[in-house]
């Protein structure tokens, strides 16, 4: 299939689901929300959830949580070191690729994302439950974390030096710097407004449609490739503002279009944008570079 | 000395005494407690009126005045159960209190319900936006 994605089979559709849900032996399914309380007010029936304030971060390092913490995590859900764990959640599952990423950082093999995330599936009307289910929990043993998909900011001022390509997915005020935070949601801690000097801006809900599943390979293509110029066989780098909307478009690049070396940079602009002496630009897109 | 409605009182009381995996718990039922916005309302929810604009969920707010109290209606979707929960907290906490009262209340609050923690800051700073709103619509009426 000439539109096919380039690693289809990290997609799963609400269908899939929906017929293999009850396979809890070999999968678990996670919902990931914005919403801390969303998974309480009804859930797929099988599916733990994975809060990525309170499961996935640190409590006192800026940091995610250690391999014994994770560990924990997983054998408390009964997850193995071969589950298959299915990842949904709100806000076309910005926060199920954070959560599958954060898992693929931390060494997690199988990992997949149920396209189309919570709203297709409430949509669907298929089954709901507000039931937590427990399962038997399984002994983990965390592989070698994948840190080949995490930039940190001496990494980003490194690539930056070399032209390396730089994706801010940030809304386009935040990346003009008139702005230091989302449209719609309040000031956050930023000191400085702009972006990483030669990164252009692709707002990451370009790669969704209005059901919340990811755009057609081509549509994609249209956008990262075309566009903006941007090759699978370069480095690139997405940032945000946390770390968290860069990682779905981490996936779209890595995943649905196949990129060779795609890093997110969780520290992203709250940490660049507070640090002393790194470099900012500001204004609007650059020309699309010539392919 | 800041003044607190004795009805807030007993909720950041209640709040406090329990571990962090009640309290969200507690914001839960209060979610699901949220009173349904008046018909009345309807048509103008409908059109875009009252919309918060610090929340990125939408959040409809309006709030009579009458004799001296203060009544706050809301609508907020059912995907935002955090942003339902507070609001019913502050429906709840400011039910008959004078508008003084609203003004004057703190605002910290969500810190005071010992919420802060588990509720990250850009979500945590719409929900004080939103009591802000109130506040100030209530100090408006009563200055």
């Amino acid at each position: 299939m000439p539109d096919e994605y380039a690693n289809p089979q990290v997609l799963v559709s609400t269908e899939w689901v929906d017929k293999n849900r009850g396979k809890t032996d070999k999968i678990r399914i996670a919902e990931s929300d914005e919403d801390i309380l969303l998974y309480e007010t009804g859930h797929i029936p099988e599916a733990v959830k994975i809060d990525w304030i309170n499961h996935l971060n640190d409590p006192v390092v800026r940091d995610y949580i250690n391999a014994d913490r994770f560990a924990e995590l997983c054998a408390d859900r009964g997850i193995g070191k071969n589950t298959t764990v299915v990842f949904y959640g709100d806000k076309n599952n910005w926060w199920a690729c954070y959560a599958f990423w954060v898992f693929r950082l931390l060494g997690h093999r199988k990992c997949l994302i149920m396209n189309g995330g919570r709203q297709k599936w409430k949509a669907e009307g298929r089954p709901m439950s507000t039931e937590t289910p427990r399962y038997p929990s399984k002994p983990y043993v965390a592989g070698r974390g994948q840190k080949s998909i995490r930039a940190f900011q001496k990494d980003v001022i490194k690539h930056m030096k070399s032209a390396g390509r730089l994706v801010d997915v940030r809304s386009p005020q935040e990346y003009s710097g008139e702005r230091t935070h989302m449209p719609e949601y309040p000031q956050e801690g930023v000191l400085r407004g702009g972006h990483i000097p030669g990164a252009v801006n692709v707002p990451w809900a370009r790669a969704v449609n209005e059901d919340g599943t990811f755009k057609s390979r081509n549509d994609l293509e249209e956008i990262y490739l075309r566009e903006q110029g941007l090759r699978a066989d370069e480095d690139i780098i997405a940032y945000c503002r946390i770390g968290e909307r860069s990682s779905h478009t981490w996936f779209v690049l890595e995943y649905l279009l196949g990129f060779e070396h795609v890093r997110n940079y969780d520290g992203s602009w709250t940490e660049w944008g507070n640090s002393v002496g790194v470099p900012i630009e500001k204004g609007g897109q650059p020309a699309p570079a010539l392919t | 000395m800041i003044i607190v409605t004795r009805k807030l009182d007993e909720i950041i009381e209640t709040f406090q005494s329990v571990e962090p995996d009640i309290r969200l718990e507690l914001m839960l039922d209060y979610s699901r407690r949220l009173p349904p916005l008046p018909q009345k309302y309807h048509a103008q929810r409908d059109a875009g009126v009252n919309r918060v604009p610090e929340c990125m969920t939408p959040v409809f707010l309006w709030i009579e005045q009458d004799n001296g109290s203060v009544r706050i209606h809301v609508d907020v979707a059912e995907e935002a159960p955090t942003v339902r929960g507070f609001l019913s907290v502050l429906i709840d906490a400011f039910e008959g209190a004078s508008r003084e009262e609203i003004a004057a209340a703190p605002s910290d609050l969500l810190e005071r319900l010992g919420l802060s923690d588990l509720i990250r800051m850009n979500r945590a700073m719409g929900l004080a936006s939103i009591l802000g709103r109130i506040k100030r619509a209530a100090g408006e009426a009563a200055g």
